[in-house]
């Protein structure tokens, strides 16, 4: 009966949107409640965990302000750490894109075995980098490895791959290019397959004759959005490295595989500070969300969407 | 009788009822955590069954950790949350941690309730110091283990040493070693697990019969000629006997493969590693080589029971796994599926137990040999407990790797760690 009055007394088009805003609302909860639960929830509380003293099993906490922070600074581990991130970022991004990008070129150019290749180099993406690591450290293993068997052979000497402080970080990086390499080559593909061939055909016309003037004046500023996507996507992902270090270096030696997320991780749940750990995660969650923020803001403006 | 018989007869239904009343009010089920299934399961699995037919009453449920790490979070994440199990066996380095935290309950009390001197039970006084911290019995040992040397008979005699005379002393296993490293084809004369955590370090240490810190637990006590003594036989195995930079995964491979003539490592591995060579070559045991006959001691690695459980009823069901799992008939059964030390003098001394075992199984003998020379695993007082073992191993990379001298490295190590001490006032 009040349903009948309500009816009567609201107007039909006002009726409609409150029962869409409802729908609406509804539709979306599962979602915005996953989101308060899953995501904003467990951040807001390592940001309050990141002012406290808190370890795992001790009985109370205190706040200590900027402590965990300004212990940063003054933390080996901690700077190690980071300045090994840097460089490993530095080494795969640059490596993994330009690598990618060169193959699908190869690949699209090509005529024969383009599914074929695509796969090759996907496989490394589906496949779980936990197991992949058992493979490399085998491959990489100094006295019965495949790779030193081959070097000993040649005369090269055998490199302590994954053991020595010297070669720990690169054997690192060339894995992580490696597992990136696929991921932004299947972009670049489709980023490749959606330039308009009358493009090519206009510069050779325009007197572009030779492959590389067409690449540069057609291919790469046509490809810029993808660019700049792989760009962001593959500094992301090699920012968190931490399977490679957990299983195959566990930061040594000597912490010259330390990385963030393994640092993290060990001051967490190995020395059980965990506000220390969120202080470090902290840290971690600024330098992603600032590389965000650099490439929407500052490289978005250089890129020619078609 | 026929009086007799009929009290019988009446009697009867009760008699039959009781233990059933007894039983249902005594069911208790309790959860037991332990870590490293893939090396306890068969364990635990043989203890459970026979504790089921002397207890049938208490129902056990396991949890399980892949490593005494992550067991060591579980319950320590567990006591905030108040979800702990009943009781847990945590690996000996880290029972200093809830022995401190409060987790662990004092054992004296409930064995003292058993028998007035535990001695008799078969937990002899050094048994029992294995798993004695922060001031209390925190546990009581389950499994034990000390380091080994593990080596390739066949690599021995190739460079002209005798596998059945293996030498006694550092001075003859380098100089072994170095023959072996110098067969080349990519072979390498020994490794040495130095990394990891401290354990092995200490086995250097507590060989020349130092100590890690001072008696009252303020000062480092390693930084004197003992630990100096350490450093430059660690730089012995590098430069002398040309020991490989290695992770300790890449070690193991190459020695069961045949590529490396003699490990040091834990007597734990010894099924492990077994298997691994195979019918590669003749793997061998024996002892550390002796540093100090008079004060050399070794460390003892391993596992042990910590009672968890608040209410009294479980508490007690606990304790029974605890002493049955601890007792001689279930550490029997652990060292047969284990391959670990027993930590029950009863099944060490009395041969009925595993005497026809080691008969048979030549490699876990060394170990037990070494037994009366073993002394608990040291753990660092206070909060840094495990950071401490970690820069210790950091440190000894940079000896390994040739970057500094056992000269430099020493007073870096004793100034790193004293600032991971507990202040005192």
């Amino acid at each position: 009966m009040s349903d009948a009055a309500l009816t009567q007394a609201l107007p039909r088009p006002a009726r409609l949107a409150l029962g869409e805003t409802a729908t609406a609302w509804l539709l979306s909860a599962p979602a915005i409640i996953a989101y308060l639960l899953m995501l904003l929830l467990p951040t807001l509380a390592t940001i309050a965990l990141a002012f406290t003293d808190f370890e795992l099993g001790a009985t109370g906490f205190a706040w200590i302000g900027l402590d965990n922070f300004a212990e940063m600074l003054s933390d080996r581990g901690f700077m190690t750490s980071l300045r090994n991130t840097i460089i490993y970022v530095g080494l795969v991004t640059p490596g993994s894109i330009a690598g990618a990008l060169a193959l699908a070129l190869l690949i699209e150019a090509g005529t024969r075995g383009r599914t074929f290749f695509r796969a090759v180099f996907f496989l490394p993406v589906v496949s779980l980098t936990v197991a992949m690591a058992a493979a490399w450290q085998y491959l990489l293993h100094p006295s019965i490895g495949p790779l030193n068997a081959m070097l000993r052979v040649a005369g090269l000497g055998a490199p302590e791959w994954l053991s020595s402080s010297s070669t720990v970080l690169l054997s690192l990086a060339a894995i992580g290019i490696w597992e990136n390499l696929g991921f932004n080559l299947v972009l670049f593909l489709a980023g490749l397959t959606a330039i308009p061939r009358e493009l090519y055909a206009a510069a050779e016309v325009d007197g572009a004759r030779h492959a590389w003037q067409r690449f540069r004046l057609v291919t790469w500023p046509m490809l810029g959005p993808t660019t700049l996507f792989v760009l962001t996507i593959t500094m992301i992902r090699a920012v968190r490295v931490f399977d490679t270090v957990a299983v195959l270096t566990q930061g040594g030696p000597n912490k010259a595989s330390q990385v963030l997320l393994y640092t993290m991780y060990e001051e967490g749940f190995t020395y059980f500070r965990l506000g220390y750990s969120a202080a470090i995660t902290l840290v971690f969650l600024a330098i992603v969300l600032a590389m965000m923020w650099l490439q929407t803001k500052v490289l978005d403006k250089r890129v020619h969407y078609g | 009788m026929t009086v007799l018989s009929r009290r019988a007869a009446l009697a009867l239904p009760a008699a039959l009822a009781l233990p059933a009343i007894a039983r249902a009010q005594s069911a208790t089920a309790i959860t037991v955590h332990y870590a490293q299934p893939n090396i306890y399961k068969e364990s635990y699995d043989a203890i459970l069954a026979g504790f089921n037919k002397q207890e049938p009453d208490i129902r056990v449920n396991f949890v399980t950790t892949p490593n005494y790490e992550e067991g060591a979070q579980l319950l320590l994440r567990q006591s905030a949350t108040n979800q702990l199990p009943d009781l847990s066996y945590q690996g000996f380095n880290r029972l200093r941690v809830f022995a401190e935290r409060g987790i662990a309950q004092d054992l004296t009390p409930l064995l003292k309730a058993e028998a007035a001197d535990p001695a008799t039970l078969g937990y002899s006084e050094n048994l029992l110091n294995l798993a004695h911290f922060g001031g209390m019995q925190a546990g009581l040992a389950y499994a034990a283990s000390n380091p080994i040397c593990y080596y390739n008979a066949d690599l021995v005699k190739r460079a002209g040493g005798d596998p059945d005379n293996f030498p006694k002393d550092w001075d003859g296993v380098l100089a072994l070693a170095a023959r072996i490293d110098a067969l080349g084809d990519g072979t390498d004369g020994m490794w040495f697990t130095w990394n990891g955590d401290d354990w092995m370090f200490s086995a250097l240490l507590f060989g020349h019969g130092g100590r890690m810190l001072n008696a009252d637990e303020t000062d480092v006590a390693f930084a004197g000629a003992e630990g100096m003594a350490s450093l430059k036989l660690l730089e012995r195995m590098v430069k002398q006997a040309g020991m490989p930079n290695m992770t300790a995964v890449a070690a193991r491979q190459a020695f069961a493969a045949g590529k490396i003539g003699m490990l040091f490592q834990t007597t734990a591995l010894v099924r492990g590693t077994a298997a691994a060579v195979g019918n590669n070559f003749v793997l061998r045991t024996t002892g550390m080589p002796v540093i100090d006959a008079q004060n050399g001691r070794l460390p003892t690695g391993g596992a042990a029971g910590m009672l968890t459980a608040k209410d009294s009823a479980r508490r007690a069901a606990a304790m029974k796994f605890l002493r049955y799992s601890t007792g001689p008939e279930g550490q029997a059964m652990m060292v047969k599926a284990s391959g670990y030390l027993p930590c029950n003098q009863i099944a060490i001394d009395d041969p009925q137990y595993l005497g026809a075992f080691y008969r048979e199984n030549p490699l876990f003998v060394a170990s037990v040999k070494q037994i009366p020379i073993s002394i608990p695993w040291y753990a660092f007082p206070g909060s840094n407990s495990v950071r401490v073992t970690q820069t210790m191993v950091d440190n000894l990379a940079r000896i390994v790797e040739g970057k500094a001298t056992p000269e430099q490295v020493l007073p870096d190590m004793a100034g790193e760690i004293r600032r991971l001490l507990p202040r005192r006032s």
